[in-house]
């Protein structure tokens, strides 16, 4: 174990130069706006006094580097400015996040979940039925899954379940658990997508190796064979990639959650790009950069913690 | 995403022989065998003909507001009907399809060219400037490309080259990636020794002989990509930082059309049905070269 520690320590130190290309992207934002930075980050018709402030705060006289140096200083310090929207107007942006992330996160827990347990039992079966018509139907099933942009899928599941249907709420929060079931949905699916067809192709190499052979010439039961023995391993491989999902839901969720009005970050980004509200935009990219590198960690471990031979590398 | 990984990785090693001029024989003659290549082609060659042709094909102006046709059902005279300002969502769909093709593509061609010359200049010279070049590929590489497109464009503000910029900014990575491990190898090939030996510059050997033996795998990737950039402008529009209204878009199309939902539907659809057919388009085709052209596959499938 005691290489797994120093190759966890080895990734986390390789994490923080992309923490920093992160934070550098998200600082050089501010000039990519148009115009002078300090209207990006004052609302509009802002005192002289207001102006200054903003000014001495993040040194908007000084050079580049003087600046990036004292954004960072900040955002170790948690402070990721003030808001400057309409109906937000001088919250702490950091306040604002952390106000809206557990409904993210709650969105993204139960996507992760649909999707793979849809995910891994179609990969099964299609597997384990190579060719025939169930798989090829399981196969366009992924193609058009992954063809379809997450709010084209979130419009066409509302129309079903919401407008025809009636099943379901057809936006925001005020439907209990109901209210969560599509956005989720739509969510996990493109991803189950994916996870079907990793766990097919896992699943196959696996179901062709020797010692399933050996297994089967010793007369077990085919059952037993495939879900005793095969699944372990071929299982492994699409759950250590969790992590990755990570990255894929929460770019996600800034559509889903914009589609449905379910009011996470997403919703919160989407709002203040169109309130021009600049510092929320920074804030809350930042903090989703910073969970697509933590996702990327966590699959290295897990990586690492299931296959010796990687952390040796 | 992972998906994506797992390509990249696997284009990266493919091991192409016989040179250019097989290469592309070799893409005719086995994709026309391949029904995925084929259906993704014929889609792909419908939609382009339509973006292409349409200022001169006889239908409404897309952003011609009619007043008193709001909200009309499909009909004769609107094949799609109409949107909530009296447009016709025929002629917006098509008009659609040509603003997005010429964003992705140029988003794509913007990239690959950022990630050939990186990826190349990498995986040739190797040393300290591939430990440069790699060090920013992986850098973005591990950001997903939607989200680094968000951001940029957030930045940029709306419009339409801003939004080929923020793509192709976002993009980049994965050419440069796949583009450094064909130079690796091919860099250690005869044919290349033997042109050095011969006294080849540096550019030259980089751009006639290691770039053209690469063509396979760009091919598929770049086809893929487009699929992936469409897919990335819908978003954008959709959430209000892609193309500015009234450029017709689809992303924006079905914004404004979620709001009809319940009353016309065909607002949303129509845009929707023809976006996910282009995306599946360029999948297939994608998808289908890689399965016949990948040199481990060679000979399998015949």
């Amino acid at each position: 174990m005691a290489d797994l520690a120093s190759y966890v320590i080895r990734k986390m130190l390789l994490a923080i130069p992309i923490i920093l290309l992160a934070t550098l992207i998200v600082f050089l934002m501010l000039y990519l706006t148009p115009g002078d930075p300090i209207t990006s980050l004052t609302p509009p018709h802002a005192s002289v006094s207001e102006l200054d402030e903003i000014r001495d705060k993040y040194g908007l006289n000084d050079p580049l580097y003087v600046q990036y140096g004292r954004f960072l200083w900040l955002i170790v310090h948690g402070d990721l400015g003030t808001s400057i929207g309409a109906t937000t107007r001088n919250l702490d942006v950091s306040g604002l996040i952390v106000q809206k992330l557990p409904l993210t996160l709650e969105l993204m827990g139960i996507g992760l979940a649909m999707s793979y347990s849809i995910g891994i039992p179609l990969g099964i079966f299609s597997a384990l039925r190579h060719n025939s018509l169930g798989d090829r139907s399981v196969m366009v099933f992924t193609l058009l899954a992954y063809a379809m942009p997450s709010f084209w899928l979130g419009i066409l599941l509302m129309m079903l379940f919401a407008v025809e249907l009636e099943w379901l709420p057809i936006e925001g929060t005020t439907g209990g658990f109901g209210s969560i079931i599509l956005p989720a949905m739509t969510l996990g699916i493109g991803n189950a997508a994916l996870t079907t067809r990793m766990m097919r192709s896992s699943m196959l190499e696996v179901i062709r190796q020797d010692y399933i052979t050996q297994l089967r010439s010793r007369g077990l039961p085919e059952r037993e064979i495939i879900y005793k023995h095969a699944l372990k391993n071929a299982i492994l491989p699409v759950i250590t990639v969790i992590g990755l999902d990570i990255g894929w839901f929460i770019g996600g969720s800034v559509v889903v959650e914009t589609v449905f009005s379910w009011p996470g970050i997403g919703m919160l980004i989407t709002s203040a790009i169109s309130n021009s509200d600049f510092p929320v935009v920074q804030g809350c990219i930042l903090v989703l950069a910073f969970f697509v590198i933590a996702g990327n960690l966590l699959a290295d471990i897990l990586y690492a913690y299931v296959d010796p031979r990687v952390r040796l590398g | 995403m992972r998906l994506r990984k797992a390509l990249n990785d696997r284009l990266s090693t493919w091991k192409m022989a016989g040179g250019v001029r097989q290469t592309a024989a070799d893409i005719i003659e086995r994709g026309g065998r391949n029904a995925m290549v084929v259906i993704g082609f014929i889609m792909i060659l419908t939609i382009v003909s339509i973006a292409i042709l349409i200022p001169v094909l006889p239908i409404a102006d897309p952003t011609q507001i009619e007043t008193g046709q709001e909200v009309l059902p499909p009909s004769s005279d609107h094949w799609f009907g109409t949107d909530e300002l009296g447009r016709d969502v025929f002629s917006r769909v098509l008009w659609g399809a040509r603003i997005s093709l010429t964003v992705a593509t140029v988003a794509v061609l913007v990239s690959m060219s950022i990630g050939i010359v990186l990826g190349l200049t990498a995986g040739y010279f190797g040393g300290k400037v591939d430990y440069v070049i790699t060090g920013a590929i992986d850098l973005f590489w591990t950001f997903p490309p939607f989200l680094l497109a968000l951001a940029f464009a957030a930045a940029l503000g709306a419009g339409l080259t801003n939004v080929i910029l923020a793509i192709s900014i976002s993009y980049w990575a994965g050419f440069a990636r796949l583009m450094r491990g064909q130079a690796l190898s091919m860099r250690e090939r005869q044919f290349v020794e033997a042109s050095r030996a011969l006294g080849a510059r540096h550019w030259r050997l980089m751009f006639m002989h290691v770039l053209p033996n690469c063509i396979a795998p760009l091919i598929v990737w770049a086809s893929i990509g487009v699929a992936d950039a469409i897919v990335i402008e819908s978003s954008l529009s959709f959430l209000g930082v892609g193309t500015k209204p009234p450029t017709p878009s689809w992303g924006w199309m079905l914004y404004s059309g979620k709001d009809y939902i319940s009353e016309a539907p065909w607002i949303s659809t129509f845009p929707g049905v023809v976006m996910v057919l282009t995306i599946l388009g360029f999948n297939l085709l994608g998808d289908g070269l890689r399965d016949v052209l990948d040199p481990r596959m060679k000979g399998q499938r015949r």
